[in-house]
């Protein structure tokens, strides 16, 4: 019979170590070799899909936003009422895409939540790459984009100064204070990584590496310094994330127009953020583990199991903001809100609403309650790319289909995008070309943190049951 | 006055590390004399090893005040030398001001954070330095200085606890 008990704790234990990357340790340089291979090894289909997504962001945003620069923005549909257009829709899109970035490495780091480790570093490019597409999709939609420098404060002759009782105003400071902390955010874990990617290469890399690595040895004021600082970011980041996309929403809460003006818009707008960003977290480590090697390693089930439920929550979230400020909305009675209100249901983008209801609320709530679903790469790939055209959808509807309706009938008008769907497909290419570089020049897993887990992470016998235990190390 | 050597102990872990910092103190170094070296954050606790100081908690609170302040400037004293009057709103309104206040405090707040780093670990530093390239693959080095008459006793009492290797520090471009 012991012998029975034992081999049973033996499979019980061989199942936790394969379920849960932190049971599974692997010695520091295996696994430094396992990600350095992963950086290094390209093969033939990654540089035609790089030499493809290279033609489309030739074509698509730097040739199609020359001719937008050279032509005005009358190539574009932007037209009264309708002055804002993808552009702005894109604005949002992929600012909300860099929200998780921060959420998954900074929340979860503040929460201790253990199976961050191995993602956290591709969450955070995340966020750099797609704050970088919301400001190039700005400078688009500013059209006469060599007088942006106008944003900044700064006497001048001409008496120009910047309104700071404007959101528009706020959304600068806003979104520069969050670019310019996401990436810091992102270089300091990664500092570790780049000495360890130092010290493992030659010719080039070597001297890349070094370069970025500034000297980082390892000692241990070093590490006490990074740790204090990537502590104050963990926490400061948080309320900057979230004031972003709030500011983001006071674009459009602020003005007086049917549909726009509700308080509730910026937790909305966050909630709604966090939504398509999980979603696109998912979606990036899911491809990330079919196409680099070695990630089967460090991104397991366990980890888009926990991402699908961080999925399923903020869904019923984006569910609740979304029906009170509807209901309120409705109840309201005005003429124009109830005019607007038809027009998203039964106008010529009716399809676009009930898609958006179907892709972020369904389908997420009819799937990720299954574990089986949810921890399933593919599956979960899926309801993450529909859960981002739901999105994408949710801000087309807020913004060109919103300000078709307004409190002059005589002038509503529907709006047709021009030039902004090939600026749309370059940004994408773009966010996805700059992922690939990234992919191919930085360690995507910060492995010194995975080790630290794998350190604090031990299996206990309690009763009969052998279960996972988790020492305070930090 | 003594000759003093450098040398670098490489360990597989960090328990004989921590014995072995208790064995040079044993042997008359002082905390100053010795340092670790490792390629995951090992908490002094661990070590046996005093506090480590950081100025980044300081810097930060720094940053945030200057940001505060470039925040107020933006805020309250450049409407008065740039006066734009917005839909009946005054000239100093207190909602709008808190919202370019906080921005500008955390921009502050983060950025000296960051220089921080830079400042208290003396970034960038390219020169040569005590350092092996296992330590990034997980060894634990514990990098320090001894009377050069007693340098055997020393090696020799490293290599009882466990030292995979105990060799003279050499600073090495990295």
């Amino acid at each position: 019979m012991p012998a029975m008990h034992n081999t049973t704790e033996q499979h019980e234990i061989e199942h936790l170590r394969q379920e849960h990357l932190m049971l599974d340790p692997r010695p520091r340089g295996e696994m430094n070799s396992m990600v350095m291979d992963a950086m290094l090894t390209t093969s033939w289909k990654f540089w035609v899909v790089f030499a493809v997504l290279s033609v489309v962001v030739a074509i698509c945003l730097f040739y199609t936003w020359g001719y937008l620069i050279a032509e005005g923005t009358g190539v574009a549909g932007l037209t009264n009422p309708v002055y804002w257009g993808i552009f702005l829709v894109n604005t949002v899109f992929w600012i909300g895409i860099s929200h998780a970035g921060t959420f998954v490495s900074a929340l979860l780091r503040v929460f201790k939540a253990e199976y961050r480790r191995p993602f956290t570093r591709a969450a955070e490019l995340m966020t750099t790459f797609g704050l970088a597409q919301a400001a190039l999709s700005v400078f688009m939609h500013m059209g006469r984009v060599w007088l942006s420098y106008w944003l900044f404060p700064y006497p001048n002759e001409r008496a120009l100064w910047p309104n700071f009782h404007s959101p528009l105003s706020w959304d600068f400071l806003a979104i520069n204070t969050y670019l310019l902390g996401s990436t810091m955010y992102l270089f300091m874990p990664l500092i570790p990584d780049l000495a360890m990617a130092r010290d493992r290469s030659t010719g080039w890399r070597k001297t890349f590496y070094r370069i970025l690595s500034l000297g980082f040895r390892g000692t241990e004021g070093e590490w006490t310094h990074l740790r204090a600082a990537m502590n104050i970011f963990a926490f400061a980041i948080l309320p900057v994330m979230f004031s972003v996309h709030t500011i983001v929403s006071w674009d459009f809460a602020a003005a007086m127009r049917p549909g726009w003006n509700s308080t509730i818009f910026g937790p909305y707008f966050v909630v709604g953020a966090l939504h398509s960003g999980i979603a696109a977290v998912a979606m990036v480590l899911v491809v990330i583990r079919s196409t680099v090697k070695n990630m089967k390693y460090f991104l397991r089930a366990e980890h888009f199991g926990a991402l699908g439920m961080l999925m399923l929550i903020v869904s019923m979230g984006w569910a609740y903001f979304f029906f009170n400020d509807y209901m309120v909305q409705w109840y309201g009675g005005n003429k124009f809100t109830d005019a607007l209100l038809h027009f998203h249901e039964k106008g010529p983008t009716d399809w676009m609403w009930f898609a958006m209801l179907i892709l972020n609320v369904a389908i997420p709530w009819l799937t990720l309650w299954s574990k089986k679903i949810r921890s399933s790469p593919w599956a979960l790939f899926f309801i993450g790319l529909g859960i981002n055209i739901g999105m994408w959808f949710e801000r087309f509807i807020i913004i060109p289909t919103s300000l078709a309706i307004n409190f002059m009938p005589f002038t509503w008008r529907t709006y047709k995008p021009g030039v902004e769907i090939p600026l749309s497909i370059g940004t994408l290419a773009f966010f996805v070309l700059l992922y690939m570089a990234a992919s191919r020049l930085v360690p995507l897993v910060p492995v010194w943190e995975v080790q630290e887990g794998q350190l604090a992470h031990t299996l206990r016998k309690v009763g009969k049951e052998t279960i996972v235990s988790v020492a305070e190390m930090e | 006055m003594t000759d003093s050597r450098s040398y670098l102990a490489i360990f597989a872990d960090i328990d004989p590390a921590s014995y072995a910092l208790d064995r040079l103190r044993e042997l008359g170094l002082s905390d100053e004399q010795m340092n670790v070296i490792s390629g995951i954050p090992v908490t002094e606790a661990m070590l046996g090893r005093p506090r480590q100081w950081t100025n980044v908690p300081r810097l930060a609170l720094g940053g945030a005040v200057g940001g505060f302040l470039l925040g107020a400037f933006l805020a309250f004293v450049a409407p008065v030398m740039y006066p734009i009057h917005v839909g009946g709103q005054g000239i100093l309104p207190g909602a709008p001001s808190v919202v370019v206040l906080f921005e500008l405090t955390m921009l502050g707040m983060l950025a000296a954070t960051f220089l921080g780093i830079f400042l208290d670990s003396r970034y960038p530093s390219y020169t040569p330095k005590e350092y092996v390239p296992e330590i990034s693959d997980g060894r634990i080095a514990i990098l320090f200085e001894c009377p050069a008459e007693k340098e055997n006793k020393f090696i020799e009492a490293m290599q009882a606890i466990g030292a995979e290797s105990v060799k003279p520090a050499e600073a090495q471009k990295l």
